[in-house]
């Protein structure tokens, strides 16, 4: 049973790590409608600058700081100065503009930090506590607790305030929007904003266990936009349920189905997102959308 | 620029044309180095690749983020096939019919899924192929993967045409029926409904064509030209392995088949020698710094091209023209190098309704 | 829109794409074959001898891939400035090394070895990467193209000689780091391991060498687990071994920041087994020490070459030189070390030996001249672990050291 309890806890951890990058891509789908694999970047490109930062010399929590004003600037610019041009025209062309965006910042990072991956300091220490025969580690309790934060956070910015009605109004409809007044430029440019703090805050959850490398993020990004699309599209809270059931499930199946086994494990996830999305094409939580013709 | 225009539509200049490049595809290879040949061939097998992504994605709309798990699959019967001896023409036959059959029961049950659902299922493929790839080892060599020998030039041909030489002819002439097989298919009554569906699936329904039906044809499609691709593969590079199906592979084709031109049978050969290019460029850049520039330079060129390299003469006549107009009228155009994919280019297969798919797409 | 003014124009583009690939590489087809048996080989002159090596250079394994690339650049360069490399027919030469990125990918690796070759390259030589290696294995043998000293301890690539008499491995394989863990552990008598590996090649040979040598003795596997270097957690897989309660775990791990994870993950478990880890992931100051290895009763490795990076080796003359020259040369190629940027640069020295052993400037006086070095002891190579190549079918390097971490660095076996 401790065993069972065990690894449901570490795939809530894991999974926590999958929501907060899902919960950046939710928010970037809300604000522009686009599927945005520039995300992966931006974190990652920010985690390096907390990296820089407390290699100087910074304080933990002044390094992260730091690389969260980074981030966020570096959103607004990236989707004003790159990404803008391309959102009226054809989607597909605006993916792959995040795809070449996501090569890019990978790319950068590598220039001046390299790929060899570099250790990152938790923001929990390594202390274990041992509940009832169960070891949780600080960090995993800190990253779900942390995650579970920002889902809140992220309510009260869309349910509760201007801002955030504003942000929805633009995501609805951006020409009326537009029509009745809003600044959709400034509310488009703080919508990636805000979603790549997001990103630089599971950049900085998960790398003191990934160390920081260029592609640290690569194939939690994966995993991320399965959460995000299970969880439905538009749903903060779906994404992060999505993304601990994710977790949770990947670690149980390697564990007690034979055939599985850990190489296969990774393969669970995904065939239980392509059966619930069969069944349930809006996702778990996502509202259902009748498209107009 | 109206005299080149009126120069490539006349008939005469395009078959010329035409008998050029039929000539210098025939010549190339033959005074070409090996590396040369080997560039070609890769240009030809990715090619196939990408024309079965453009069939999906770019005539039918529907989001496909796993070409490269069917290039894999077919790459491994291929080799499967090659180590057990088959004769060609079955392993040819079995390249393309079993990616067929795969992708047609993962559309039957994914189709009906849109915009980033589809992408999602479809981001799975080759993260599910890679694990199976390496479990069955019996079949596929594991992770070490499976080299071969094979389509050597052959014996009655000794001291004529080289092995890479044999290769290329082999792999060109197959990629160009497949180019002429794609070319009818997006022509006829499929291309049409293919297109229909795209723009309106309502319209379609009213019309009496079925969505659903056309979008599991066109992934089977699809997932057709990814197996003979990787049957091409296999015979290229003579070797595969798990990297084939590399979940990279899948969205460097997508960004190579944008960046040709979508829904466009030029730009899908654009596209492939983007794909096979843009690396060797970037080493020829600084070999540490790959990533960077492979970046940089697709941005730029979608800059420069929005719509693809396929509209470069469209867009060099518009940048022109709107040139010219600034010389009189300054004031009136000021907007159009900041919004390059508004403007005029709006009237390409791809333009005028994508606000609209936009919207759709969020909302799933 | 499909219409029959674009079809037309399919051809003119790829004439046009068929031109530009021209220019890019700019090359025309050579007459091959004709060369007598005296006559130089490509790529080498009275002076100067040019060798290519294709790494993964960016993405995940870029690491490794940039310092089998930097250290054996640093040896050559520091070569070059010291005046050349004398050869065995009386010339002194300048060597070149031209270095490309594959990302890891077979077909782009063997986009670059054809073009490697096409730029005129001698020998292929020191690269990493064993899918890699794989898809040009048959091609560097078909057309006779030293693919030698690679960086892979996959056995594939040394054991058969009949075929590819032109490829030949540089390190010891992951069968003989198993190997050699499992001699260690079969003369304690009685005791329980558990085993995490490496989904494929690597975790295959790794666990099979350390079978084959508890095989008959009182050592017993009680847990295994396998993991895929793209997971991005080995936490489940630890907490499953964990359960074993074994004396000794073998972490045949290759990716570092796993490594660190399991040795967080199965302290903070309450499990202190004694520990195991493959050469490329026990770098103390990288590995070991952020992982608080410390904690457990023991941790092993083996090792075979010096450590630069390491205080214990601080005043070893071959360090001071390797970190000379390597911060003149390699240090942009390689901004972060690994163990691959010291094996490569005794890679430089060997290929120094073989050329010294080159009669007449031949492809086939080349290899002769390879397989013909015996005790050598290359820099950087602790002391004991010599290089012979008289046996084709074994790599250059094959001795190993077993080691124990002793707070900072390694030191012997207790």
């Amino acid at each position: 049973m401790e065993y069972f309890i065990q690894l449901v806890i570490e795939g809530l951890a894991t999974g926590s790590i999958y929501g907060a990058l899902a919960l950046a891509i939710v928010l970037v789908n809300r604000a522009t409608g686009l599927i945005n694999f520039a995300q992966g970047g931006m974190a990652v490109l920010s985690t390096f600058v907390a990296y820089a930062l407390f290699d100087a010399g910074a304080p933990l929590a002044l390094a992260i700081l730091g690389a969260i004003v980074f981030a966020f600037a570096l959103g607004a610019v990236l989707e004003r100065v790159i990404v803008r041009p391309f959102e009226r025209g054809d989607p597909d062309t605006a993916v792959v503009v995040t795809i070449g965006l996501f090569v890019l910042l990978g790319g950068v990072a590598a220039f001046f930090f390299g790929y060899e991956p570099r250790q990152f300091p938790s923001f929990f220490g390594l202390e274990t506590l041992n509940i009832a025969g169960v070891f949780v580690s600080l960090r995993s309790i800190g990253t779900i607790v942390v995650l579970a934060l920002v889902v809140v956070l992220l309510q009260v910015l869309f349910r509760g305030t201007k801002l955030g009605l504003a942000m929805r109004a633009v995501a609805d409809n951006p020409v009326s929007a537009s029509l009745s007044g809003l600044p959709v430029s400034w509310l488009l440019m703080i919508g990636w904003g805000l979603a790549s703090v997001l990103g630089v805050i599971a950049g900085v959850l998960v790398a003191p266990q990934l160390f920081v490398s260029p592609g640290m993020l690569d194939f939690v990004l994966v995993y991320a936009l399965a959460a995000a699309i299970l969880g439905g599209l538009d749903s903060p809270q779906g994404a992060v349920i999505a993304a601990w059931f994710i977790g949770v499930i990947e670690n149980l199946a390697g564990a007690y189905i034979d055939i599985v086994g850990n190489d296969l494990k990774i393969a669970v996830p995904f065939v239980v997102m392509i059966i619930i999305l069969i069944v349930r094409p809006q996702g778990l939580f996502g509202r259902k959308v009748v498209v107009r013709v | 620029m109206k005299s080149l225009t009126r120069l490539t539509t006349n008939r005469w200049v395009r078959l010329a044309i035409g008998v050029a490049v039929a000539a210098l595809l025939i010549v190339l290879p033959l005074i070409s180095s090996k590396f040369v040949n080997y560039q070609l061939s890769l240009m030809a097998v990715f090619a196939v690749a990408i024309l079965g992504l453009n069939i999906v994605m770019g005539y039918t709309g529907q989001v496909s983020l796993g070409q490269s798990a069917f290039l894999g699959l077919g790459a491994y019967i291929a080799a499967y096939g090659v180590t057990e001896g088959w004769p060609i023409p079955l392993i040819f036959l079995l390249c393309a019919v079993v990616p067929a059959i795969v992708g047609l029961i993962i559309a039957l049950a994914a189709a009906r899924l849109r915009g980033l659902a589809l992408a999602m299922v479809t981001i799975a493929l080759p993260i599910i192929g890679i694990p199976l790839a390496k479990r069955f080892r019996e079949f596929t060599g594991g992770s070490q993967g499976t080299t071969v020998r094979w389509l050597s030039a052959p014996e009655w041909n000794e001291g004529f045409l080289e092995n890479d030489q044999w290769r290329y002819y082999v792999v060109v002439i197959i990629a160009a029926l497949m180019f002429l097989l794609a070319r009818n298919l997006v022509r006829g009554r499929m291309g049409r409904a293919f297109r229909i569906v795209k723009e309106n699936e309502a319209v379609a329904i009213s019309i009496g064509i079925s969505p659903y039906r056309y979008k599991v044809l066109a992934f089977t499609i699809a997932s057709l030209f990814g197996g003979v691709a990787g049957f091409l593969y296999l015979g290229v590079v003579q070797y595969t392995s798990p990297e084939t199906m590399s979940f990279h592979t899948s969205i460097n084709m997508v960004a190579a088949m944008v960046i040709g031109g979508s829904a466009s049978i030029l730009g899908t050969i654009f596209a492939a020698i983007y794909f096979v290019l843009v690396p060797n460029l970037a080493n020829e850049i600084n070999p540490s710094l790959t990533a960077l520039f492979s970046g940089a330079i697709l941005l730029a060129v979608l800059f420069l091209v929005p719509g693809g390299v396929v509209s470069l003469p469209r867009r060099i006549a518009q940048v022109l023209r709107s040139l010219r107009r600034r010389g009189n009228a300054p004031a009136r155009d000021a907007e159009t190098p900041q919004n390059p994919s508004d403007g005029a280019l709006a009237p390409t297969a791809t333009g005028p309704k994508s606000t609209e798919k936009n919207r759709k797409r969020q909302g799933q | 829109m499909m219409n029959l003014r674009n079809a037309s124009r399919i051809g003119g583009v790829v004439a046009t794409g068929a031109i530009a690939a021209l220019l890019i590489t700019g090359c025309t087809r050579e007459g091959d074959g004709d060369a007598g048996p005296a006559e130089a080989s490509p790529g080498i002159t009275d002076t100067t001898l040019s060798l290519g090596i294709s790494s993964p250079l960016s993405g995940p394994t870029a690491g490794p891939g940039s310092c089998t690339v930097a250290g054996l650049y640093t040896y050559l360069e520091a070569g070059n400035a010291a005046g050349g490399f004398e050869f065995g027919d009386g010339n002194t030469r300048t060597v070149e090394l031209t270095y490309l990125d594959d990302v890891y990918d077979p077909a782009k690796a063997v986009s670059n070895f054809r073009q490697l070759v096409d730029d005129g390259i001698f020998a292929y030589v020191g690269a990493l990467g064993t899918p890699t290696n794989a898809a040009i294995l048959p091609i560097a043998n078909e057309d006779e193209i030293p693919q030698v000293l690679l960086v892979t301890g996959a056995t594939m690539f040394s054991s058969d000689q009949e075929t590819n008499p032109w490829t030949f491995g540089l390190l010891p394989t992951y069968y003989s780091e198993g190997f050699a863990f499992g001699e260690l552990l079969a003369e304690r008598g009685e005791v329980t391991v558990a085993v995490l590996s490496q989904n494929d090649d690597y975790g295959d040979d790794y666990v099979a060498g350390f079978e084959a040598a508890i095989e008959g003795t009182d050592v017993e596997v009680v847990a295994s687990a396998t993991y895929e270097p793209t997971d991005p957690t080995l936490d489940g897989q630890v907490t499953e071994l964990a359960a074993s309660g074994a004396d000794a775990l073998l972490s045949a791990v290759s990716v570092t920041p796993l490594q660190v994870g399991v040795l967080t993950k199965a302290q903070s478990l309450g499990w202190l087994p004694e520990i195991f880890l493959p050469s490329n992931t026990s770098t103390p100051a990288t590995v070991v020490i952020p992982g608080n290895g410390a904690a457990y009763p023991a941790v092993y490795t083996t090792s075979l070459s010096k450590v630069p990076v390491s205080p214990t080796f601080a005043e070893d003359e071959d360090v001071i030189a390797f970190n000379e020259a390597f911060a003149e040369y390699g240090a942009e190629i390689a901004p972060t070390y690994t163990p691959h940027c010291a094996w490569s640069y005794a890679e430089g020295a060997i290929l120094e030996q073989a050329f010294l052993g080159m009669t007449e400037p031949t492809r086939d006086s080349f290899m002769e001249a390879l397989h013909s070095i015996e005790d050598f002891q290359a820099p950087l190579l602790l002391d004991g672990i010599t290089v012979n190549t008289t046996d084709p079918t074994l790599p250059a390097i094959q001795g190993l050291n077993l080691v124990q971490f002793n707070g900072t660095g390694y030191g012997p076996v207790q």
